[in-house]
């Protein structure tokens, strides 16, 4: 049951994810009210396919990795569908519906569920933060991409389709600030209880886990981009390119837990 | 009776004709009164502007009505009815509404979306109303055409993007800034083109602004009139610092604004964007600006590609409004044909009701061990037989009166079925 909702819902985002790119080269209002309509369709899927799964288990569907990482893309839909309407942003589906796919993929062959050494409420609070924390940073990365290409319309002189339907680059570095902002404390919080949780579960804080490790490596990177945008006055550009690495090592930390499960199953 | 539209436009008739034939309100006023009074017309608007001249109206005899109205407008000009007659268009019915509401859309104008066109054909239709011209089909007419102008306006973009220099450059200071409020602009030199685009900033909530010149006494008039502050052209660089957004249009044979003034200010301004509107030929500011980080600089030039693409822009939603348009027209002769032979339909449907229910009831009368399965069988039957037989002439009505000729054909439909005369 579970299983057939989320391939529909995965089908529905491919749907949705290939509306959305057709909107932003065509720019015809029907592409983009379809994009929506799939979106909404595909997302509805998702949230029954996570009720259903939650039924099957017996519990919230966020205790192994594929499981949270099918979550935040839920997440992240619901927002990039709220911040659409909220802002007027229709181009926003084009940029955020893809890694949303990529993200909900990995899950598709729904491996066996190692029953992770978990206990207690610490780990739903790690795993909710976190997953707060990468959905932010999924709108972070869109708005850097969105931002680098604008700013190389304006540059080039030459406005093309994408020229008239990015918005201002003012808004776009906006948007990476104030999701950067947003995201790293909830990064942080969840790093920081998992280190602690660690401790305590597995008896030392430095166990060799592949995504402990990485996500080290994402949070500093995104670490340094809050302390130069906040300091060292970094706008625009170098800012957005700081995104698209922070995101880069985020997806690896992901890629890494998933590919090589550790003690956060796989 | 019929619709017609008649008239000449930059589409086929030169300027020197047009401006000829360009009349006021005063004189469209007295047209009007001449062409009522002749009587050849029921209804008539006179829409006169730069580009267009072209008389809208209801006449028994569109052709007679189309001679007699462009007569008067000759011989209140001093034209020869010869040189007009070559150039004149006529459009009847269907195609006039669809010539009015492409007019007041503005798909007809020189430059597609240019918005004064709405307004002159409001005024065009308050003129005619005020010599009691417009009866109830031209009102209805304008009435729909505005709401469709209306529509084409917000539903598609033919309007949105700026096709002069300076909304240009507006725009493209939008595009970077996001909201134009408190940001500071400095005009260095004087010249139409740059007043205008400060204006334009000005009234997009740019502020405060700055104002040098070579010559100080211009440059303080020119403060005056923006509602700006003077600066002496030496502190060029001082005033650089301190603002967002630099128009430059001096008669300079060098650039004045060299990459080694602004090298040192893209540090402080922690990211913040600079935007130049170098209007200047030769050009004020060393094009190399361009490549420091936040900084852009267009030239006139470029402002040039800019709005060569916001026309290919406006063209590509043109299409889309003509369909939005075509759709109106439809919907309106659509309308306008139903309202005309709706009560014939009706009238018919009560007519063949009145026989069915009274033959049915006698069928009834005679079947005392009928079921009621076995009457609603007959109810059915005889609904449906009724329906069958009313399908064909009803659809046969609503095509005539949209093709505008159900005047045979209402007269038929009376005759054949006797619903007295209408």
């Amino acid at each position: 049951m579970h299983q057939t909702l989320l391939t529909l819902a995965i089908i529905g985002y491919v749907a949705a994810t290939g509306l959305a790119l057709a909107y932003l080269v065509q720019r015809d209002e029907l592409l983009h009210r379809l994009a929506s309509l799939a979106t909404l369709a595909a997302w509805v899927l998702h949230t029954s396919a996570l009720v259903a799964r939650a039924f099957e288990l017996g519990r919230p569907p966020l205790a192994s990795l594929p499981e949270a990482v099918s979550v935040a893309v839920w997440v992240v839909v619901l927002l990039e569908m709220w911040l659409e309407r909220r802002y007027g942003l229709q181009v926003l589906g084009a940029f955020v519906l893809p890694v949303a796919l990529a993200f909900s993929l990995q899950s598709t062959p729904m491996r066996p569920l190692i029953e992770p050494a978990l206990s207690g409420a610490w780990v739903w609070v790690h795993i909710g933060l976190a997953l707060v924390g990468i959905a932010a940073f999924v709108f972070n990365f869109a708005g850097a991409l969105m931002y680098l290409l604008q700013e190389r319309q304006l540059r080039a002189k030459r406005p093309g389709a994408l020229y008239y339907t990015l918005p201002a680059l003012a808004t776009l570095d906006r948007l990476t600030y104030r999701t950067l902002a947003l995201g790293f404390p909830f990064l942080t919080t969840g790093l920081l209880l998992g280190v602690i949780w660690a401790g305590a579960a597995w008896g030392s804080v430095f166990t060799f886990d592949p995504l402990a490790l990485s996500s080290y490596v994402a949070w500093a990177v995104y670490a340094a981009t809050l302390a130069g945008r906040a300091a060292g006055g970094w706008h625009g550009r170098r800012a957005a390119y700081f995104a698209i690495v922070g995101f880069v090592a985020l997806v690896l930390t992901l890629g890494a837990g998933l590919l090589f499960p550790g003690k956060h199953g796989g | 009776m019929a619709l017609f539209v008649a008239g000449l436009s930059h589409r086929n008739a030169p300027v020197e004709l047009r401006e000829q034939l360009a009349v006021d309100d005063d004189k469209v006023r007295e047209l009007l009164r001449d062409v009522a009074a002749t009587g050849v017309v029921r209804e008539a608007l006179i829409l006169s502007t730069c580009n267009r001249v072209e008389v809208y109206a209801i006449a028994d005899v569109p052709g007679e009505a189309r001679t007699a109205t462009f007569r008067q407008l000759c011989r209140h000009r001093g034209v020869e009815p010869a040189s007009v007659e070559t150039v004149l268009y006529t459009h009847a019915d269907g195609e006039a509404v669809r010539h009015a509401f492409r007019v007041a859309s503005s798909l007809d104008s020189m430059m597609i979306g240019e918005p004064q066109i709405l307004g002159q054909v409001k005024n065009a239709f308050a003129l005619a109303q005020s010599c009691e011209t417009v009866g109830p089909a031209l009102h209805t007419l304008f009435t729909q055409a505005f709401t469709v102008a209306k529509k084409v306006r917000t539903e598609t973009e033919i309007a949105r993007h700026a096709v002069s220099i300076s909304f240009a450059a507006v725009e493209l200071a939008k595009k970077i800034f996001a909201g134009l409020d408190g940001k500071a602009v400095l005009l260095v030199g004087a010249g139409k083109m740059s007043e205008l685009a400060a204006r334009h900033l000005i009234e997009q909530g740019a502020f405060p602004l700055y104002v040098a010149n070579r010559t100080w006494a211009r440059a303080r008039e020119l403060a005056r009139a923006l509602a700006g502050t003077a600066v002496p052209f030496d502190e060029l660089a001082t005033a650089l610092a301190a603002v967002d957004i630099v128009i430059t249009s001096t008669g300079a044979p060098e650039p004045v604004i060299r990459r080694e003034f602004v090298q040192p200010l893209v540090h402080n301004r922690r990211g913040r964007p600079l935007f130049f509107i170098d209007i200047a030929v030769p050009r004020d500011v060393e094009n190399s600006v361009n490549t420091l980080d936040g900084v852009y600089c267009y030239d006139i030039d470029d402002l040039k590609q800019v709005v060569d693409a916001n026309i290919r822009e406006r063209l590509r939603e043109a299409h889309r409004a003509e369909a939005l348009v075509e759709r109106e027209v439809a919907k309106f002769l659509a309308r306008l044909g139903d309202v005309e032979v709706i009560p014939t339909i009706v009238s018919l449907r009560e007519r063949l009701e009145i026989i069915r229910s009274g033959e049915v009831k006698r069928t009834l009368a005679r079947l005392p061990g009928a079921t009621p399965e076995t009457r609603e069988a007959i109810e059915a039957l005889s609904a449906a037989i009724v329906n069958k037989i009313l399908h064909a002439p009803i659809t046969k009505l609503r095509e005539s009166s949209r093709a505008g000729s159900p005047r045979s054909w209402l007269e038929l439909v009376h005759e054949l079925f006797g619903l007295g005369r209408k």
